[in-house]
C-alpha cells in the first residue's frame, strides 16, 4: 500500500505592516527628542565614578571654563549676575536643576561664587556633570 | 498617399515608487534614536544647603564632622591628616559606620581646582556616606 505524501505549507512571516510600525515610532521618537539649542563653552569634564543620570528636561546648563567665563543659555554672565538669571529661571520651573558644566581645571573659587548666587536665587538642585571614569585614569 | 492613422497612445498613469519608503522610515527612525543617546547627561547630584538664616543652620558636634580639605597645591587632607585619594573611600566609610551622624565637610581652597573637589567628592559618594556638604575655604 503507497502513503499518501501530505503536502507541506510554506511558513512565512508577514511583514507587510512593517513599514507601519516603523513610521509608528518614527513618530513617537520625533515627537519625544529634546535636542539641545545651546552650544555653552568648551569644557573638558572631571571624571567619576558615582555618576548618576539626570533628567535632561528640567536641567538648565551653567558652562564655566578654565578661563573662568560662565556661560548661560549661550550668554556670558559675571558671577554677581548669575543670582539675577537664575531666579527668573526658577520663577518659571520650580524643580529646576542646575548642571555645572565645568573644566576640572577652573579654580573652584568661580565654582563656589556661582553656587552662592544660585543659593540666594533658591536654585539648591545642582548637578556637577562629569564623565565616565576609565579604570587606571586620574580624574 | 496612405493616410496615417492617428494612434492613440496609452497613457499609463504616474506612480511613485513606494517599495523603499519603510527603509527610509526605518534610518529616519535610528537616527532618532541614537541622537538623544549620544546627549546623556550623567553627574553627581547634590542639594545645596538654603540660604543661611536661623532656622536653616544646623548645629553639628565636631566629634560628628569629618573634614576632608582640598588645598590650593591639590595635597588633600582628612580632619587635619594627609590622606591619598585612593584612601579617602575606605576611610569615610569606616567613619560612617562606626558613626551614622558623621557629616562629611568637603572645604576646598578658591585655587584648587575643581577636578579635585569633584575627585573627592566622587570618593565621598562611593563610600556610602549619606551627609555631607561642601565649603570653600576663606583666604
Amino acid at each position: 500500500m503507497a502513503f499518501q505524501r501530505t503536502t507541506k505549507k510554506e511558513t512565512y512571516i508577514p511583514t507587510s505592516s512593517m513599514g507601519d510600525i516603523a513610521f509608528l515610532l518614527l513618530v513617537f521618537f520625533m515627537v519625544t527628542v529634546v535636542f539641545t539649542e545651546e552650544t555653552g563653552l568648551v569644557v573638558k569634564l572631571p571624571r567619576a565614578e558615582a555618576g548618576e543620570e539626570g533628567i535632561r528636561e528640567l536641567i538648565s546648563n551653567i558652562y564655566i571654563n578654565d578661563a573662568g567665563k560662565i556661560s548661560i543659555d549661550d550668554m556670558i554672565v559675571r558671577p554677581e549676575d548669575v543670582a539675577a538669571v537664575m531666579s527668573q529661571k526658577v520663577a518659571s520651573n520650580p524643580f529646576l536643576i542646575v548642571a555645572f558644566k565645568t573644566d576640572k581645571y577652573t579654580p573652584y573659587g568661580i565654582v563656589s561664587d556661582v553656587m552662592e548666587g544660585l543659593k540666594e536665587a533658591n536654585a539648591v538642585k545642582v548637578f556637577f556633570n562629569t564623565d565616565m571614569e576609565l579604570p587606571g585614569v586620574a580624574f | 498617399m496612405g493616410i496615417l492613422a492617428k494612434r492613440k497612445r496609452k497613457r499609463g498613469m504616474g506612480e511613485i515608487p513606494m517599495s523603499s519608503t519603510s527603509d527610509v522610515a526605518f534610518l529616519l527612525l535610528i537616527f532618532f534614536i541614537v541622537m538623544p543617546m549620544k546627549q546623556d547627561e550623567v553627574g553627581i547630584s547634590l542639594l545645596l544647603p538654603a540660604k543661611k538664616t536661623e532656622q536653616t543652620t544646623v548645629r553639628v558636634r565636631q566629634s560628628n564632622v569629618a573634614t576632608i580639605r582640598v588645598h590650593r597645591d591639590h595635597h588633600l587632607t582628612l580632619d587635619g591628616v594627609t590622606i591619598a585619594l585612593s584612601a579617602i573611600r575606605d576611610a569615610i566609610r569606616e567613619r560612617w559606620e562606626a558613626n551614622e551622624q558623621t557629616v562629611v565637610i568637603l572645604e576646598t581652597h578658591p585655587d584648587a581646582d575643581y577636578g579635585w573637589m569633584i575627585a573627592c567628592l566622587d570618593e565621598v559618594k562611593l563610600s556610602g556616606a549619606r551627609k555631607f556638604t561642601l565649603k570653600t575655604t576663606k583666604i
